[in-house]
């Protein structure tokens, strides 16, 4: 299963069982080069999988949020449980980031903004 | 019955072994019948104490972290500790979003999630020489048994 897919403008990350420090790092250096080949505006972060998440979770937001906000970006969650929810939800990421049930949802909004206009 | 139990473990400090550290101090908690939400707090505060001391304690060099548990009853206590860098200034480094790594993109909540989780937490740190976490959580007093 692939950890992350590119599609036109958009990344999506199909995160890991337990997003800890070692699994944000190792998808960061993945992801580190097409960040900067490419542009990309819409960030998905898919939680399906994910029973665990620690700081390391939001730092991988929040630094690939950085990246692209200059394009006027947008970062969705989506699939989020329970206790990831709670996490997100101390950081106070809400503010930045934008959840959704599924990725249909964010399709609809990604064409109400315009994108695959 | 003994109503004391007590265990120390050590690893080295690289990334891999933070899921062992969680998966370690969840496993030896069991005996206070936790909700599935106090263990999963438990192992948030673990991850953030071993994270800190691997990636801040000793910045990716080798060195070992050593990881006391005593549970009492249903209270749990962990010692969490590196011979590390150690903290200049603890109090700035407990502050909400301080990071000494921004470039790392370091989100600066690890102490705040420890505080958040845990029902009490202690920082001891000498510079040079290392840090020591102290935290402590009572279980089944939150209420949201899932029995």
């Amino acid at each position: 299963m692939k950890s992350y897919e590119v599609d036109n403008e958009a990344m999506i990350y199909y995160l890991p069982r337990e997003l800890d420090h070692y699994a944000a790092d190792s998808l960061k250096r993945k992801t580190e080069e097409i960040f900067m080949q490419q542009k990309i505006k819409y960030l998905i972060f898919d939680f399906e999988k994910t029973v665990f998440m620690d700081s390391s979770g939001i730092g991988l937001i929040t630094g690939r949020f950085r990246k692209v906000s200059d394009y006027g970006g947008k970062v969705y969650v989506v699939h989020v449980g329970a206790g990831i929810d709670k996490i997100l939800e101390m950081s106070g990421i809400y503010r930045i980031v934008c959840k959704v049930d599924t990725k249909e949802d964010i399709l609809k909004e990604m064409m109400e903004g315009g994108y695959y206009a | 019955m003994r109503n004391t139990n007590e265990m120390t473990v050590e690893f080295w400090s690289v990334p891999q072994n933070e899921s062992f550290a969680r998966m370690v101090v969840a496993a030896f908690i069991t005996g206070t019948n936790p909700t599935l939400e106090e263990v999963s707090d438990i192992k948030t505060a673990v991850s953030e104490a071993v994270t800190n001391a691997i990636i801040h304690g000793y910045e990716g060099m080798e060195g070992v972290v050593k990881i006391k548990a005593v549970v009492t009853g249903r209270t749990v206590y962990l010692e969490i500790s590196d011979k590390g860098l150690g903290i200049m200034n603890i109090k700035q480094a407990m502050e909400p979003l301080y990071t000494s790594k921004p470039e790392e993109e370091r989100s600066g909540m690890g102490f705040s999630f420890m505080e958040a989780f845990m029902d009490r937490l202690e920082v001891e740190s000498t510079y040079g020489s290392g840090t020591t976490v102290k935290m402590w959580k009572e279980i089944g007093v939150a209420g949201h048994s899932f029995e």
